[in-house]
């Protein structure tokens, strides 16, 4: 095998690390699902992300494998999804800081 | 040397071979955020100028069914990576079983999306100017228009995923992943978890918030 591709690759995750996975976004689920229960303001849609983002990671690295393989994979990710946060972060800014007759009516 | 039939003659081992496969699929799968990305924007935007009416819409949404879609997703991941693992570790019949597994829930899954869909629609919860459910703000069709696009294009995923995932399962079922060539099985696997991985953004969006 290539000395630099097996350089990449750590010791791959096992039946056990699936379980624990599954068990943590099991968890998750259950603590997203109960603070939407909770008046909590502005910081529901924070807590809302935080859990999802928390949650894509473990899926990401687990069950997607990127925490056995390095390099190109991982970056390919990393950036679109920073695509995404600059596009959805640009569009609302632009939204938050127009002349209100320019907006559409509410 | 005697070539192994599956190692295209551009690849030096199996080992490059599979690492170029795996870079191919997530650079689709790249494309895949960016399409979904393309509505996240879309989601983002109309929030910020109709908050009101999304978190209305919102709380109209059947809160516990989402979860449950959540619950079967997260289980159908976890039953898609044990088919692989089980597949590396030489037990083709349980990997398949595992497959079957994974096929069971996405169907589950669309069973309890179509069941959504119809409660929606008797409540007139459409998109855009066909709207007339019981939320009377500016933005409500728009919610909808978001609503039923977002959750519509990942349920095709979905559907897409079960064909890919049925294919995969007769091959696995037939002991064609044992012998240490398993690319096909992960980069489907890894196709199935991306649509997990879309759904637990879409949910707390969609039906939390």
């Amino acid at each position: 095998m290539d000395s630099s591709l097996a350089a990449e690759e750590t010791a791959p995750a096992g039946a056990a690390h699936y379980l624990l996975c599954w068990l943590a976004l099991a968890l998750l689920t259950g603590l997203t699902f109960g603070l939407s229960m909770v008046e909590l303001g502005r910081w529901s849609l924070v807590l809302a992300l935080a859990i999802a983002l928390s949650k894509g990671t473990l899926v990401v690295l687990f069950f997607m494998h990127l925490r056995d393989h390095r390099g190109t994979s991982r970056l390919v990710l990393v950036i679109s999804v920073m695509f995404v946060l600059l596009l959805s972060s640009l569009v609302v800014a632009d939204v938050l800081t127009r002349f209100p007759p320019a907006l559409p009516p509410r | 040397m005697d070539a192994d039939p599956r190692l295209a003659h551009h690849f030096s081992t199996p080992a490059v071979q599979a690492h170029a496969a795996r870079l191919g699929m997530w650079l689709f799968l790249g494309t895949e955020v960016l399409l979904f990305g393309g509505l996240f924007v879309g989601y983002a935007m109309y929030r910020t100028l109709y908050p009101a009416a999304f978190v209305a819409c919102s709380h109209h949404l059947d809160r516990a069914l989402g979860t449950v879609d959540t619950l079967i997703l997260i289980t159908s991941s976890l039953t898609a990576a044990m088919a692989l693992h089980l597949a590396r570790g030489g037990r083709a019949r349980l990997a398949a079983a595992a497959l079957g597994a994974t096929l069971a829930l996405g169907l589950a899954f669309l069973a309890v999306h179509g069941h959504e869909y119809a409660r929606d629609i008797a409540a007139g919860a459409l998109p855009g100017r066909l709207y007339h459910a019981e939320v009377h703000l500016p933005g409500a069709g728009l919610f909808y228009t978001l609503y039923f696009f977002m959750t519509g294009l990942h349920s095709l995923h979905v559907v897409v995923g079960l064909g890919l995932l049925g294919w995969l399962a007769l091959r696995t079922a037939r002991g064609e992943f044992s012998d240490g060539w398993d690319t096909p099985l992960e980069l489907g696997g890894l196709y199935w978890h991306l649509i997990d991985l879309i759904w637990i953004f879409l949910y707390p969006l969609l039906y939390l918030i």
